[in-house]
């Protein structure tokens, strides 16, 4: 393609976008929103993923052992856990321990413990360590049908509860995404088509001196790809400032709560968006001027 | 230069625009074709130009069968041709000579050869002072005149105009038809469609005339009406 060529696409391109500089600008509105909310979505599922994936590899397996389990099946137990695949540690606790442990926690509050009368009626226990999240579930099963075992516990309920949300953002976020991208798709096509139209006669005569399809199309697919550019960048940079200040601000005052940080997550996601911002633009002209490019 | 083989069109509303057409132009021809409203002239010209296809038999341009032809050749094809309309469609924020410039522009030629084309073709047509006035500050034979001058500047073998001069003023129209002269013979086939009778007496060349979609007469050296 020759230079001269390029800058007649360009000159071209911005003449149009100017020519419709209402509808230009509300297509740049629309793909900036559209893609913002579409960021924010795939910041939101990027950060659950990582909060259960946080969480798991925290969590231990607590396994409670029947009230009258002699020593040698606490041993039998400890050395069965022990040889369970990705375990990676495993402490005995005592159920005196466990007692003494529980006064220490309570001891502002002495007058709760003299309810139980001298009595212990806390089991001993296993806290099970693991080297692979996936483990957790795996091995809570198969050691709760120990004999010796009175049950396991571990966050079950808070992972899968998480799971299940997870989840449903991730479906109800493919779903926005298509609508938000047949919105963006729709308003881009529509704004080409103005300019097409305004060419039309442009076009004709392009035709009958035998310039080329691709001549032709290059000009709208340039407006095309600079409308979604725009509004790519917009979304971007919102979608950049947005997030910066959501990790500053949930680091003051949550400070537990993990977070995928800024750097690089964020510029993948931004690369991310402009590329989605610009097949659409290249789409969206791409339907409008098929209706002229026939003959 | 032209030939048409049996072409029959038949358009999808049922209309039926020619009827099993055969015809041979020569390179170098000045033809006029001729025939009342709706006979198929302008039908015959969009078939040359790959605009249409025939419904039956075969259109050959320079050798090319134009209804075989792929549709990224088309493109190819009609830089062989130049094509002029009654309505001159010129683009009205362009002055002359960059509407004539457009049509090398857009099929890429270099910078240097547009400039020194353009002014070769503005004289051609006898526009050379007007070069950088709007449409709409030209008359309507000028505006023509770019038109032609528009068609010819890619050289076409080729040049086709579909009732040129069915806008203008019969002073006007012999103008017009003097630079067709012109252009024909630097070696341009030229194919007229008119309806203007003074025109084709005068000019004294080739007439084809169309009836209902059927070559009715071909005369090397016709007038308007068929007067044996
Ligand atoms: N695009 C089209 N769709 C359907 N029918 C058409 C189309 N174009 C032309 N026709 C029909 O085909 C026939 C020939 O039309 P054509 O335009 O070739 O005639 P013409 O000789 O150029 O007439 P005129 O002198 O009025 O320009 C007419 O009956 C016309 O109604
Ligand atoms: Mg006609």
């Amino acid at each position: 393609m020759k230079i001269r060529t390029m800058h007649y696409y360009t000159v071209a391109a911005f003449q149009s976008f100017w020519r419709n500089r209402f509808m230009s600008v509300a297509s740049i509105a629309t793909v900036a929103i559209s893609l913002f909310i579409l960021g924010i979505f795939m910041t939101l599922v990027a950060n659950l993923d990582y909060f259960v994936e946080n969480l798991e590899s925290q969590v231990e397996i607590t396994v409670y052992l029947k009230d009258g389990a002699t020593q040698a099946d606490i041993d039998s137990v400890g050395h069965r856990l022990q040889a369970l695949p990705d375990v990676k540690s495993v402490t005995f606790t005592d159920k005196n321990q466990a007692m003494d442990i529980l006064k220490e926690r309570m001891k502002d509050q002495p007058g709760i413990l003299d309810a139980l009368e001298g009595k212990n009626p806390l089991p001993s226990s296993y806290e099970v360590t693991f080297t692979q999240p996936e483990a957790v579930r795996r091995t809570a099963d198969i050691v709760a049908d120990y004999p010796e075992v009175e049950g396991t516990h571990y966050g079950q309920e808070i992972i899968e509860q998480l799971f299940k949300i997870t989840t449903i953002i991730r479906w109800g976020g493919i779903a926005l995404i298509i609508f938000l991208t047949l919105a963006m798709l729709f308003i881009i096509s529509n704004t080409i088509r103005l300019t097409v139209f305004a060419r039309r006669k442009e076009i004709a005569i392009m035709k009958y001196v035998g310039a080329t399809n691709w001549f032709i199309r290059w000009p709208f697919l340039l407006e095309g790809l600079f409308l979604g550019f725009i509004g790519g960048v917009i979304a971007d940079i919102a979608l950049y400032q947005f997030y910066d200040f959501a990790v500053t601000s949930i680091h003051q005052s949550l400070a537990f709560l993990p977070m995928v940080s800024v750097y690089p997550f964020m510029y993948r996601t931004a690369g991310v968006l402009l590329i989605i911002s610009m097949v659409i633009g290249a789409i969206g002209s791409t339907i409008s001027l098929k209706r002229y490019m026939k003959v | 230069m032209i030939e048409f083989k049996n072409v029959s069109k038949v358009y999808d509303n049922g209309s039926v625009a020619l009827d099993q057409v055969s015809l041979h132009i020569g390179k170098g021809e000045f033809v006029f074709v001729v025939g009342a409203s709706g006979a198929g002239k302008s039908t015959l010209i969009r078939l040359l130009s790959h605009e249409e296809l025939p419904t039956e038999g075969s259109v050959l341009v320079n050798g090319i069968e134009v209804n075989r032809l792929a549709k990224k050749s088309v493109p190819y094809l009609r830089r062989k041709m130049g094509i002029v309309f009654q309505d001159f469609r010129l683009l009205p924020n362009k002055t002359a000579q960059e509407n004539v410039a457009f049509a090398m522009e857009v099929i890429e030629a270099p910078r240097r050869v547009i400039r020194r084309r353009v002014r070769e073709v503005l004289d051609l047509v006898g526009l050379i002072g007007k070069a950088d006035a709007l449409p709409k500050n030209l008359s309507g034979g000028e505006q023509q005149r770019v038109a032609i001058a528009r068609a010819i500047v890619n050289r076409p073998l080729l040049l086709i105009a579909d009732e040129p001069t069915g806008n203008l003023d019969p002073d006007t129209s012999e103008d017009i038809v003097e630079v067709f002269k012109k252009i024909n013979h630097m070696g341009t086939t030229v194919l007229m469609v008119t309806h203007d009778k003074t025109l084709v007496d005068m000019m004294n060349k080739r007439v084809i005339e169309l009836d209902d979609g059927k070559v009715v007469r071909d005369e090397q050296r016709g007038g308007y009406d068929d007067e044996n």
